[in-house]
């Protein structure tokens, strides 16, 4: 009962698909959110830059756990955003998870896209393009960072344990599918009933994610041609 | 090049089918500064200039550096707006028309820089880069998808302008492995792609070798003698006197002088010019 | 109207987000997908049948992490057509969540922070459901001496005067509440570099108890399934074998107070407080083992009325009946015992 035979394939599979899901949907809208942001910031003067940046860097090293406690707070029944009714849903799990992965993609892809050297802004402008071509040549020059940007967040969100836990509430249920417990928080659960072998193997496949994900980025990165140009 | 006529007429080389243009034998307009004056904060300023680059004709625009060349160009090509005066393209003042007019007179400029500014990427998709931002989204989403599924031959187009700059036995090598002269023969390459009517070229050559640099004065007059209006920005006199038709002297943010590039280095009216021409002026 | 735009702004938010994870080729969407349109089809048309309706359940890790709720949902869910999601806390974790309005019922273990959830009207109709007891665990050579000992309090004091190392669970939960009273009771405010409170579940807090030689009190049914992996003894009994009667753990069933929060699924929230309650819960709970041994004594079914067990221990009907109610309760505890718990136990 509560060795690792107590963990069968479907609870497996339905727990790390939902740390998949959870995660992937958070990484796209934190780049959705982050990727334009990161260009702004880099390349545009507004008021309340500053402000921003430092709301970036600040986010870094925001506790998930208080991250929870706020979207707890904003989705409970009694909070603000109760009346959608999504606390113990994945899509809480995705907005506190989005919520913790900006920073950390924002401010890798930020140093990213600054990186880009003015001179290939100006030859793209040059060349006819408009703003947004100059944008997406600025995010294609910086690939690279952004790449990374996206693994960092992909593996913060991933490996967070702290605001899945409080927002998404951990429920699997009867038949053994998950509907938010994944596989950091159930090793919490593991933890708790002192299982800790299962907890440990728990991790190990939580690992094997990370790097499978790390290796198809790095797939990635390594196929794509001129990432050693513009040397001057 | 492929049976440059001399003299300024239209040459006989195919303007490829993807470029926004109507062809070789299209009428090429004049790119004109009126009156520019500009200042940033801190130095580089331009006072009052007024020129005029005509279809099928060299312009020297020469000076020490930091005379403001860069600044004058970076207006022409229209990066920034003029604090004072107009940028004429075809007789329009550019900052009077709206944004999408602009965007479509700002296509028939094209410029390359002093400083090294390829894509990091292979040569042909730098080239084909200005004709790539000219279609329309829905075919750069499809050729986007299609990319993904192995590279596609260089269309004439972008075969033509690497020609232009010797360097088509090079398309499909990586940007980033390219010689400095390569490089800044590909840019140029890049520049003429979408058959420009006017193209800025902002000291070209200067650190390059003689061979790269006779690589690139050979492009200037294929293009000239296209028809396109060619605006050398530099500081070497002899180059200016080798390749142009006419040159204007800019020191210290002003043309002080103008005219027929003989006229200019043979007889200059200003003695600032002569001590300049002689080399006996240096800033 | 207002529920309609709800559901819709609902639909339409969720739909946003499984769009966007969609384009990224997510795993399981469709999954998801289901699960979001039962819950709000499941609101909508309760009641009747068809669609599953879903019940959240908060409730404390010990029935949880023993397994017990594997055992009686399932059979639940088959009879009501219903899914349980069920979240596993503290006691005082899962009281704030229905405190909330987050949970539509709650299956928890501290009496007196029951009560008070009761008195303040976020919770009606408390059932009894089943009971264990709390042991003082510690190492095997016992460094303070209180193996055998017959009274909890002084177990505690004995432990507290030799500063024997005690891990406390100090996370508001059932368990750590039972552990301040005992503290309480005992005369003794813990603190010393011999107190450690961790914060955590019961599980973590047994494994390092045993880790760092040190006593710990533990609901007997979270000790019985981690037995395997731990080299803690029990030192003390609690009154399912003959031990002190503080040492009970009551477990009630509580319903959020539809007149709190009208989203509550309250129907089915009674109807899983009258399956935990009824004949069939029961049983299941009575014949829930771990390790060989039965884990929760159900005590729901009495011939007998039982008042005490829907209103706050001390509530005494508006006039001033009882002083000494919870005698009263704790006498009534100790016939459940005499009643339920085999001889040989």
């Amino acid at each position: 009962m509560f060795g690792l035979g107590d963990l069968n394939l479907t609870y497996l599979v339905s727990i790390t698909a939902v740390s998949l899901y959870v995660s992937t949907a958070a990484v796209a809208l934190s780049a959705a959110i982050g990727l334009p942001l990161s260009l702004l910031v880099g390349f545009r003067d507004f008021t309340g830059k500053s402000a921003v940046t430092s709301l970036i860097s600040t986010g870094m090293g925001f506790p998930s756990v208080v991250v929870g406690l706020v979207v707890l707070l904003t989705l409970s029944r009694s909070g603000p955003l109760g009346a959608f009714e999504l606390l113990f849903t994945p899509e809480a799990m995705i907005l506190s998870q989005t919520i913790l992965a900006l920073p950390v993609l924002v401010s890798v892809s930020l140093s990213a896209v600054q990186s880009v050297p003015q001179d290939l802004r100006d030859a793209a402008f040059a060349a006819g393009g408009t703003s947004t071509d100059v944008a997406l040549l600025v995010v294609r020059e910086a690939r690279y960072g952004i790449v990374t940007a996206l693994l960092a967040a992909y593996g913060r969100a991933i490996s967070e344990v702290g605001s899945v836990l409080i927002v998404g509430g951990n429920i699997v249920f009867s038949d053994s599918t998950s509907f938010t417990r994944t596989l950091t928080t159930a090793i919490t659960v593991e933890a708790r009933k002192g299982n800790i072998e299962t907890g440990i193997a728990l991790g190990a496949i939580l690992l094997a994610l990370v790097l499978g994900v790390n290796a198809l980025g790095a797939r990635f990165r390594d196929r794509t041609p001129g990432r050693n140009g513009r040397g001057r | 090049m492929t049976a440059g006529v001399p003299g300024g007429g239209a040459s006989g080389a195919s303007d490829g089918s993807d470029s926004a243009s109507t062809g070789a034998r299209r009428s090429r307009t004049r790119l004109a500064a009126r009156g520019l004056s500009h200042g940033f904060g801190d130095g580089a300023v331009l006072d009052d200039v007024s020129l005029t680059v005509e279809p099928g004709e060299i312009l020297a625009v020469v000076g020490p550096s930091g005379t403001g060349k860069t600044t004058l160009f970076r207006l022409l090509a229209m990066f920034e707006r003029p604090d004072e005066g107009a940028v004429e393209v075809g007789g329009d003042d550019v900052w009077d028309l709206p944004e999408a007019r602009r965007l479509a007179v700002r296509r028939r400029v094209g410029m390359a820089f002093q400083t090294r500014s390829l894509f990091s990427t292979t040569v042909e998709e730098n080239v084909s880069y200005g004709l790539r931002v000219r279609r329309p989204w829905s075919a750069r989403v499809r050729d986007a998808v299609e990319g993904l599924f192995g590279r596609e031959e260089p269309s004439e187009t972008v075969e033509d302008a690497l020609r232009t700059v010797g360097m088509f036995d090079k398309v499909d090598r990586d940007a980033g492995s390219l010689s400095a002269g390569e490089a800044q023969r590909v840019a140029i390459a890049r520049a003429l792609a979408p058959d420009p009517d006017v193209l800025l070229l902002d000291e070209p050559t200067s650190n390059l070798d003689p061979r790269n640099t006779a690589a690139i004065e050979s492009a200037m007059r294929a293009a000239r003698d296209r028809g396109i209006a060619v605006a050398l920005a530099t500081h070497d006199m002899q180059q200016a006197r080798r390749v142009s038709d006419r040159t204007a002297v800019i020191l210290g943010g002003t043309c002080i002088e103008s005219g027929p590039t003989d006229a200019v280095f043979e007889s200059p009216d200003d003695d600032r010019v002569r001590q300049f021409v002689e080399g006996k002026l240096v800033y | 109207m207002a529920i309609e735009r709800r559901r819709f702004l609902q639909a339409a938010g969720v739909g946003a987000v499984l769009g966007l994870s969609g384009c990224t080729g997510n795993t399981s969407p469709t999954e998801a997908n289901n699960e979001t349109s039962e819950a709000s089809g499941g609101s909508q048309s309760e009641g009747e049948s068809g669609a599953a309706r879903e019940l959240t359940l908060a409730t404390t890790t010990s029935t949880y992490d023993t397994g017990l709720l594997d055992a009686l949902n399932p059979v639940f869910e088959e009879k009501f057509n219903a899914r349980v999601k069920t979240i596993s806390q503290g006691t005082g974790a899962a009281i704030e969540t229905a405190r909330n309005g987050d949970a539509d019922v709650i299956l928890v273990h501290a009496r007196g922070a029951e009560d008070e959830f009761l008195r303040e009207g976020y919770g009606v109709n408390r059932r009894d459901v089943m009971f264990n007891d709390f042991v003082i665990v510690g190492p095997a050579d016992d460094p303070a001496g209180i193996s055998g000992m017959e009274s909890a309090t002084d177990a505690f004091a004995t432990i507290a005067e030799a500063g024997a190392t005690f891990v406390s669970r100090g996370d508001d939960s059932g368990t750590n509440k039972k552990e301040l009273l005992i503290w309480e009771a005992a005369g003794v405010s813990p603190s010393g570099s011999w107190y450690r409170e961790i914060g955590q579940g019961m599980g973590d807090t047994l494994v390092q108890a045993d880790q760092s030689g040190a006593y710990t009190l533990s609901d007997r049914g979270t000790f019985l399934a981690t037995q395997d992996n731990i080299d803690l003894e029990i030192q003390v009994q609690g009154p399912l074998k003959d031990g002190p009667t503080i040492l009970k753990n009551p477990y009630g069933v509580i319903p959020v107070n539809p007149a709190k929060y009208p989203d509550v699924n309250y129907s089915l929230a009674m109807a899983y407080a009258g399956f935990l309650t009824g004949p069939e819960g029961q049983e299941i709970i009575s014949n829930y083992t771990a390790n060989g041994s039965q884990l929760f004594f159900p005590n729901a079914l009495s011939e007998e009325p039982q008042f005490g067990q829907y209103v706050p221990e001390d509530y005494d009907g508006g006039e001033n009946a009882s002083e000494s109610s919870a005698s009263v309760s704790d006498a009534q505890f100790e016939s459940w015992v005499a009643q339920h718990v085999p001889e040989d136990f």
